[in-house]
């Protein structure tokens, strides 16, 4: 076992990590965080996306001890209920949602690319949300609300 | 050089099991003294909505609104079998299940209402905005809440069970008669590519697709499933090749058998046509399946018309569109 410490949604954490751990393994086995979807598991469908240290990864390509010192954002870090991110408010309003289950990796992906560019192209949204399947949507909806999240960010 | 060609595709498709097996769809149904209602059906909502639609079905019913109404699903403890979520058959099947148990609970309320009244028949009692009242005489009415509250006391509840059968007949495989499904669904899509005739390479610039949905219960989940559908078709005309070998999935990974990203969709318009269909609940029918399949022909066309090769064998890549050319190329020659 290896002990690394670790900040996610805020929260510092040391945490007892098998060598072999995956970072999405860490988040919701032991810290109970079940936003994060495994998908494919092989980095390809981006259901597993959380925010390390301001990039976007596929936690399920990241071990656990990789995590070592860093800062995470996951799903549950970005809004609920009663004060959704504007991102998850967007994604509400124009309906980017069906089976729901790429829709945290999306959230995240959206999130830190407003986080870092306050004014993205469609073209750049497209770039941005292209490492996130989606099976059900069609993406047009989805861009559509990462479009409207980025306009409400600007007034 | 890059060619661009526009093609159409239109479907039909019967939605249901069809072919004489029974397509039975259940539910129960409560009305509650708190003015509001609980459905519970073993349909299962994987994402494309049964569930706001179902609420949406007894809301209308109810006179309420579709948050007052709890839907249950897809639970084999508690709730009654609907069969599976294929076949484009939910909203549909276990609509028109749901619709009948809904009306059945409303009609012992009705009657108890009439009588509460001295309405002579439950024909003059109406639900409506969460009240339920004589028609036409708007100082004789009170909230449902109240009505369902004080019917409790005296014993009463609203409560029912139904299930609704679509039948088919299988086809008679001498006469080709029969009535194999019910109802069909259409669908009509234009696609308009862009063809690199250097590298095969097909990027799909727009689709517009127009869909009978009968009656759109709810029109976001219907461009929803409309967009998905497009996306899926897409993939199925150019990317998604399942490779089979000696019976084993050569390729069951999404890194090697890839289906469309947000960079490989189009602008999508997704448009509906409602056209009721008189069996289905509120004259909705189906429309999940039949959204993805003009698209396939429509990209296929559009392809045609961009550099006249005719592709006849799914998914179009760029290496059957660059030997569709070079055989093109070898006719001229002769
Ligand atoms: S589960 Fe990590 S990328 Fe698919
Ligand atoms: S909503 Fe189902 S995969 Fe995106």
């Amino acid at each position: 076992m290896i002990e690394i410490k670790l900040v996610v949604n805020d929260k510092p954490y040391t945490l007892e990590v098998e060598p072999s751990e995956r970072l999405i393994d860490a988040l919701r086995n032991r810290l109970g965080l079940l936003g994060t979807k495994e998908g494919c598991g092989e980095g390809e469908c981006g259901a597993c996306t959380v925010i390390m240290d301001g990039k976007t990864v596929n936690s399920c390509l990241v071990l656990a001890a990789q995590a070592n010192g860093s800062v995470i954002t996951s799903i549950e870090g970005v809004g609920n209920r009663r004060s959704p991110h504007r991102v998850q408010k967007a994604f509400v309003e124009v309906g980017a949602v069906q089976c729901g289950f790429c829709t945290p990796g999306m959230v995240l992906s959206a999130k830190n690319l407003l986080d870092k560019n306050s004014k993205p192209s469609n073209e750049e949204i497209g770039i941005a949300m292209s490492g996130n399947l989606c099976r059900c949507t069609g993406y047009d909806k989805i861009l559509r609300a990462v479009k409207i999240a980025a306009e409400e960010g600007k007034e | 050089m890059k060619k661009r060609g526009i093609g159409l595709g239109c479907s039909w498709y019967g939605t249901g099991y069809g072919n004489g097996f029974p397509d039975v769809s259940s539910a129960f149904v409560e009305i509650h003294d708190d003015g509001s209602a609980t459905v519970l059906t073993g349909a299962v909502d994987v994402g494309q909505g049964s569930n706001s639609i179902f609420a949406q079905i007894a809301a209308e019913e109810l006179g309420l609104e579709s948050q007052d109404i709890c839907v249950y699903s897809g639970d084999t403890d508690a709730t009654p079998d609907s069969g599976t979520t294929a076949a484009t058959r939910q909203t549909y099947n276990t609509g028109n299940a749901v619709l009948k148990a809904v009306r059945q609970a409303k009609s012992s309320l009705l009657d108890y209402a009439a009588h509460e009244f001295s309405c002579p028949t439950s024909e003059g009692i109406e639900l409506k905005e969460g009240f339920i009242g004589v028609k036409g005489d708007p100082s004789r009415r009170m909230p449902l809440a109240d009505m369902v509250f004080q019917a409790r006391l005296k014993g009463e509840r609203f409560i029912s069970a139904e299930s609704s059968t679509a039948r088919s007949t299988p086809v008679d495989p001498e006469t080709g008669q029969g009535a194999p499904y019910w109802p069909y669904a259409f669908g009509c899509q234009m696609a308009e590519v862009e063809v690199n005739t250097e590298t095969g390479m097909v990027r799909v610039l727009k689709v517009v697709a127009v869909h009978d949905v009968g009656k759109a219960l709810n029109p976001t989940q219907v461009e929803g499933q409309i967009a998905g559908g497009v996306t899926q078709g897409i993939g199925f005309a150019l990317l998604e090749e399942l490779e089979l070998k000696e019976g084993k999935i050569n390729n069951p990974a999404l890194s090697s058998y890839l289906i469309p990203t947000a960079l490989d969709v189009p602008s999508i318009e997704a448009l509906f046509v409602e056209d009721a269909e008189c069996t289905g609940p509120f004259g909705a029918k189906g429309l999940g399946e039949p959204a993805m399949l003009p698209t396939v022909a429509a990209i296929i066309n559009a392809i045609d018309d961009a550099v006249g090769v005719r592709i006849t064998s799914l998914p179009a890549t760029p290496e059957k569109i660059l030997q569709g050319l070079a055989e093109k190329r070898e006719g001229l020659e002769k």
